[in-house]
C-alpha cells in the first residue's frame, strides 16, 4: 500500500493542475468573447427562452464529454459512447412504455445497462490487449446494430408525461430572467462527484496513475487492468446518464438521437478543456467549459441564422486549434514532471 | 520463408473459405443469387467499398489512422459534381482536379500529424468535421444531379456481369500490390509502421513517410468518391458519411496489423468481397438491413481475435 502511495505522490498534479488551469482561463475568455459577440449581434441570444434551451443542451453535452473523459484518463478512447447512449435511451423507453414500469425503475435499468455495456468494452480490451479504438469501434456497431434490430428503428413516443415535463421544467435562479434547467443541475452534480473522485479518492488517483504510465503504475501495485475496466464501466454509466437526460429533453425515446452524432462532441469537451489524450491528466472543469464553448457556438450560429451547415466546419477548426494548444500544454506538463523528478 | 508462406496462407484461407461457403449457401437458398444481374449489382457495390478499404489500409500500414476518409470522400464527391454541373468542366479535366483535392486533404492531415506530433486520430477527427462542414456549407445538403451522360453511362454499363466501374479498383489494387511489394517508398512505409525507431535509425525519413501515407489515403478516398458519383449518377453530399466502419472493417478483416507494418492488398480485397456477399445475402433474404451493421461489428471483433491468435501462434506478438 505504501508503494502505491509513493507512486501517487509522484503524480504531476496533486495540488493544482497549472496546465489545465491556464487552458480553463483561456477558455473562459473565449467563451465571454463569443457571448458578447452573439448578444451584440442578436439580443435574443440572452432571452430567458434561449438561456433555458442552451442550458438543456449544455447539460447533455457536458455529460457526453465526461463519458469520453473518464476513458481518456486511462489513455484509451471510447467510440461507443453514442451507441451505449442510444441503447439506454431505447431501453428506458421500452421499460416505461411497453412494460409500464415506474420511471425510477426504468432509469435504474437503463443506467445498469449502460454500465454493463461499458464493462463489456473494458473486459474485451483488457482480455485481448487490442487497442480500445478498434474494440469500441466494433462494439459501437454491435450495440447500435442490435438496438436497431430489436427496435426496428421505431421511436417510442408514449412515455409517461412526467419525464418530458421534467425536461421542460425551469428553475429560476434569483430572477425569472435567469432560468436554469434541472438537467444542468444534474450535470453539475455529476461534475462535482467526478472532481472529488479524481482529486481525492484512491481509485481516482490510481486511474490517473495507470493512464500516465501503465508500467510504472503496475509496478507500484496499481491493478491496471481493473482500473481500465472500471473506467469503461464509468464511461458506460455516464453515457447512459446522458441518454436519460436526452429522453427527458425530448420527452420521447428516439433511435436516431445518438450514434455517430456524439462522437465529435464527446471529444470536443475534454480536449478543449485540457484533458491530455495520452492519459493521466484530466480536467473536469475544463470539460464543462469545453462543452459550454461548443454549445455556445451551436446556439449562437442558430440564433444568427447562419444555420447548421457551417457549424461542422467551425467545430472542426476549433478542435484543431485546441489540439495545437494541447501539444504545447503536453510539452509543458512533461517539463514540469521532469523538473519535479529532478528536484 | 516457409513460415512466411504459411502465415500468408492462413491470412486468406479463412476468408476464402468463408466466401465460398457463403456463396454456396446463398446460391442454394436464393435462386436469383447467381444470376448475371445480381452478380453485377454486387460487383458495383464492391468497387467503391474496395477503394474505401484501401484508403484506410495505407494509413494503418504506417501505424496511423484516418477518420477523415469519409468526410474527404464527401467533399471530393461534391467538388467533382460541382465542377461538372456548375462550371461545365469535362470529365477528363474534373477527375484529375478531384484527385488533387483528395491528395491535398491528405497532405493537410499528414502535415498536421507530423508537425504537431499529435495522435492522428484526433487530427483527422477534427479535419473530418471541417471537411464535412465545407461540404454541407457549399451544398446545403442539396446534391448535384446533372452529371455528364458519359459518366452516368460509365457507372451503369457492363460486359456480362462485369461493370465498367470495376476497371478502376482492379488497376488500383494491382498498383498498390506492386507499391507495397516492390517499390522503395512502399517498403519504407511498412518498415516505418512495423518499427518506427528501427526505421528511423536505418535512415527512413519519418515525416515524409507519414505524410506520403496520408496523401495516398486522400488520393484513394478521392478515387472512391469519383466512382461513387459515377455509380449513383449524382454527386450526393452524403457520400462518405457511412464509410467509417467499412474503411476499418475491410483492412482489419483482411489481416492488417493495427499497430502498423503489415497490410494485405489481397486480404482487404477478399474482406470486401465477403462484406459485399453479406450485404447481398441480407437483401436476398429480406432481412433487416440493420443486421449488416451488427455483423460487421462482430466480424471486426472476430478478425481482431484471429489476428491476435495468429500473432501468438507465430511468435510475433
Amino acid at each position: 500500500m505504501t508503494t502505491t502511495d509513493d507512486a501517487l505522490d509522484a503524480m504531476p498534479k496533486r495540488g493544482i493542475n497549472f496546465a489545465a488551469m491556464s487552458s480553463a482561463l483561456s477558455l473562459v475568455v473565449i467563451i465571454v468573447v463569443f457571448w458578447a459577440f452573439f448578444s451584440w449581434r442578436q439580443p435574443g441570444f440572452l432571452s430567458s427562452f434561449n438561456l433555458l434551451t442552451l442550458g438543456r443542451a449544455l447539460a447533455i453535452d457536458i455529460v457526453i464529454g465526461f463519458a469520453q473523459m473518464v476513458v481518456l484518463a486511462t489513455g484509451g478512447m471510447n467510440l461507443a459512447v453514442g451507441a451505449i447512449g442510444v441503447c439506454t435511451v431505447m431501453t428506458s423507453g421500452y421499460l416505461m412504455q411497453t412494460l409500464g414500469l415506474p420511471i425510477p425503475v426504468a432509469i435504474l435499468g437503463a443506467l445498469a445497462l449502460g454500465a454493463a455495456l461499458g464493462w463489456l468494452n473494458g473486459f474485451a480490451i483488457v482480455r485481448t490487449g487490442v487497442n480500445s479504438f478498434v474494440i469500441t469501434l466494433a462494439s459501437a456497431n454491435l450495440f447500435s446494430g442490435a438496438m436497431l434490430i430489436l427496435t426496428k428503428a421505431v421511436p417510442l413516443n408514449g412515455l409517461p408525461p412526467e419525464i418530458g415535463a421534467f425536461g421542460k421544467m425551469r428553475i429560476n435562479l434569483f430572477t425569472p430572467a435567469l432560468p436554469v434547467s434541472p438537467l444542468l443541475i444534474i450535470a453539475i452534480v455529476i461534475g462535482i462527484v467526478l472532481f472529488i473522485l479524481y482529486r481525492y479518492s484512491v481509485l481516482g488517483r490510481r486511474i490517473l496513475a495507470a493512464g500516465a504510465n501503465p508500467r510504472a503504475a503496475a509496478m507500484s501495485g496499481v491493478p491496471v487492468d481493473r482500473v481500465i475496466v472500471i473506467s469503461h464501466v464509468l464511461s458506460g454509466l455516464l453515457a447512459a446518464a446522458a441518454g436519460m437526460m436526452l429522453v427527458a429533453r425530448l420527452g420521447a425515446a428516439m433511435p436516431s438521437v445518438a450514434g455517430e452524432d456524439w462522437l465529435l462532441p464527446s471529444f470536443l469537451g475534454p480536449v478543449l478543456g485540457g484533458t491530455l489524450l495520452s492519459g493521466g491528466a484530466i480536467s473536469v472543469v475544463g470539460t464543462m467549459l469545453g462543452a459550454l464553448l461548443v454549445t455556445t457556438i451551436r446556439s449562437g450560429l442558430l440564433v444568427l441564422q447562419i444555420g447548421n451547415f457551417w457549424l461542422q466546419l467551425f467545430l472542426g477548426l476549433i478542435l484543431l486549434v485546441a489540439v495545437l494548444a494541447d501539444r504545447y500544454r503536453g510539452i509543458f506538463a512533461e517539463r514540469r514532471r521532469l523538473r519535479r523528478a529532478a528536484a | 520463408m516457409n513460415q512466411l508462406r504459411r502465415l500468408v496462407l492462413v491470412e486468406w484461407s479463412g476468408l476464402a473459405v468463408a466466401i465460398v461457403i457463403g456463396a454456396a449457401i446463398l446460391s442454394m437458398l436464393a435462386p436469383n443469387f447467381l444470376t448475371e444481374f445480381n452478380i453485377y449489382v454486387m460487383l458495383r457495390s464492391f468497387c467503391v467499398a474496395l477503394l474505401v478499404g484501401f484508403a484506410q489500409m495505407v494509413t494503418l500500414g504506417v501505424g496511423q489512422m484516418n477518420i477523415a476518409v469519409g468526410a474527404l470522400g464527401g467533399l471530393v464527391a461534391i467538388a467533382f459534381g460541382g465542377m461538372m454541373e456548375v462550371y461545365g468542366l469535362p470529365i477528363l479535366a474534373a477527375v484529375p482536379v478531384a484527385l488533387l483535392i483528395g491528395a491535398a486533404g491528405g497532405l493537410i492531415n499528414g502535415l498536421l500529424t507530423v508537425r504537431t506530433g499529435i495522435n492522428g486520430f484526433i487530427i483527422t477527427l477534427a479535419t473530418a468535421s471541417a471537411f464535412t462542414g465545407i461540404n454541407l456549407g457549399i451544398t446545403e445538403s442539396i446534391p448535384f444531379y446533372k452529371m455528364p451522360p458519359a459518366l452516368v453511362a460509365f457507372g451503369e454499363q457492363r460486359i456480362g456481369a462485369f461493370p465498367y466501374l470495376l476497371i478502376a479498383p482492379v488497376i488500383v489494387a494491382a498498383l498498390l500490390g506492386l507499391f507495397f511489394a516492390r517499390t522503395v517508398p512502399g517498403r519504407q512505409l511498412l518498415a516505418y509502421g512495423g518499427n518506427a525507431q528501427a526505421a528511423e535509425l536505418s535512415g527512413i525519413p519519418r515525416e515524409r513517410t507519414i505524410v506520403m501515407a496520408h496523401v495516398l489515403s486522400g488520393l484513394l478516398a478521392a478515387a472512391a468518391a469519383i466512382l461513387a458519383v459515377a455509380q449513383l449518377g449524382s454527386a450526393q453530399p452524403s457520400i462518405g458519411s457511412d464509410w467509417l466502419l467499412l474503411s476499418f472493417a475491410a483492412p482489419i478483416i483482411g489481416g492488417a496489423a493495427l499497430t502498423g507494418g503489415h497490410v494485405s492488398v489481397l486480404g482487404t480485397l477478399f474482406a470486401v468481397i465477403l462484406i459485399a456477399l453479406i450485404e447481398n445475402g441480407m437483401v436476398l433474404a429480406k432481412v433487416d438491413p440493420y443486421w449488416v451493421q451488427f455483423l460487421l461489428g462482430a466480424l471486426i471483433l472476430a478478425a481482431v481475435w484471429l489476428n491476435r491468435w495468429r500473432a501468438v501462434r507465430t511468435g510475433t506478438a
